[in-house]
């Protein structure tokens, strides 16, 4: 029997019946299944992840503009509006969704990256303490003073 | 009873194996040649089956092919690679990575890439660029993709001026 279904499985992706296009929405079941089991994961990895900067203005103007420059595009900016996207590529915006991930776990993510989604791993051009500052500014995005956003768009 | 008894067994083991973080998520990893295998073909199949059966019926001058040059240029570069170039190192922070048209070429016909640049690819990094770009836009952008291995110097040279 199960290899009735493997073989079942097989032809319906030789056959090309399987829809691979990006834009349409998600099916909520598949965005509930791939969402328990990416956070799942992450926790896991992320669990012995410790030590995250203080949120010193100094770290929160540093991990803000490193996200103006790499994640802005798809992330979403300070005060305009979000960027819906159809399902399958509907990245976070996070300063009207905000996260639930703890800092550890955005520290995870934005250095892993997620697999089989759009989000890529920065490892390769961030160091570890620049990530830091990231999750800081990621996680308290909704909670930030206007004086803070201002001194992230100010040229250094 | 039995099958169905393995049913149940297999999706309570699924559930936990994903419930409990086991998949691994992270990106920064080459997939594995079985997954690649079955990803690349499973797609492929289902582009030949969805892409328009018309061919593009415009020729592809060296016009259209320095106007998709420059789309190139301005949207895909920065995952998949420029000509000349050793291959784009953030296209291959993705999972899958992104293909290097100017390293390996494309096997898609002109028509697939079309309907691939147009809709994208889920549960990967190709974004829809349906959403920013006008059908005519697209077809100048494979008629340049699919010829990506014999650019004439002309639209080489071409593609690379700013607009005028």
């Amino acid at each position: 029997m199960i290899a009735a279904l493997a073989c079942g499985s097989v032809g319906y992706l030789r056959l090309g019946l399987a829809e691979v296009r990006a834009d349409m929405n998600t099916p909520t079941w598949e965005g509930q299944l791939v969402k328990f089991a990416v956070q799942a994961s992450v926790r896991r990895n992320a669990a012995e992840l410790h030590n995250p900067p203080p949120p010193t203005d100094e770290n929160l103007i540093a991990g803000g503009k490193l996200y103006l420059g790499g994640c802005a595009g798809c992330h979403g900016k300070p005060g305009k509006p979000p960027d819906n996207l159809p399902g399958y590529l509907s990245p976070r915006q996070f300063f009207q969704a905000g996260t639930q991930y703890s800092e550890p776990e955005l520290f995870w993510i934005v250095k892993h990256g997620i697999r089989n989604t759009g989000m890529s791993a920065y490892g390769p051009f961030y160091s570890d303490q620049q990530i830091w500052t990231l999750a800081a500014f990621v996680k308290r995005v909704n909670n930030l003073p206007p004086t803070l956003l201002e001194g992230i768009r100010a040229k250094r | 009873m039995g099958s169905l008894a393995a049913i149940v067994a297999l999706a309570v083991g699924a559930a936990g194996y994903l419930g409990l973080g086991f998949a691994n998520v992270g990106a920064d990893a080459k997939p594995p040649i079985w997954e690649a295998v079955l990803m690349n073909s499973s797609v492929h199949a289902s582009v030949r089956r969805e892409a328009p059966k018309v061919q593009n019926s415009g020729v592809a001058t060296d016009e259209i092919l320095i106007a998709g040059g420059k789309l190139y240029l301005n949207d895909c570069v920065g995952c998949h690679g420029a000509p000349g170039k050793p291959a784009s190192a953030f296209g291959a922070t993705f999972y899958p990575p992104a293909p290097q048209f100017f390293l390996i070429g494309t096997q898609y016909s002109e028509a697939q890439v079309f309907w691939v640049a147009k809709h994208g690819i889920r549960r990967t990094g190709m974004f829809p660029e349906g959403r920013y770009y006008t059908d005519t836009e697209l077809w100048t952008l494979s008629a340049f993709v699919t010829r990506s291995a014999t650019l004439s110097p002309i639209v080489m040279k071409g593609m690379q001026q700013p607009p005028e």
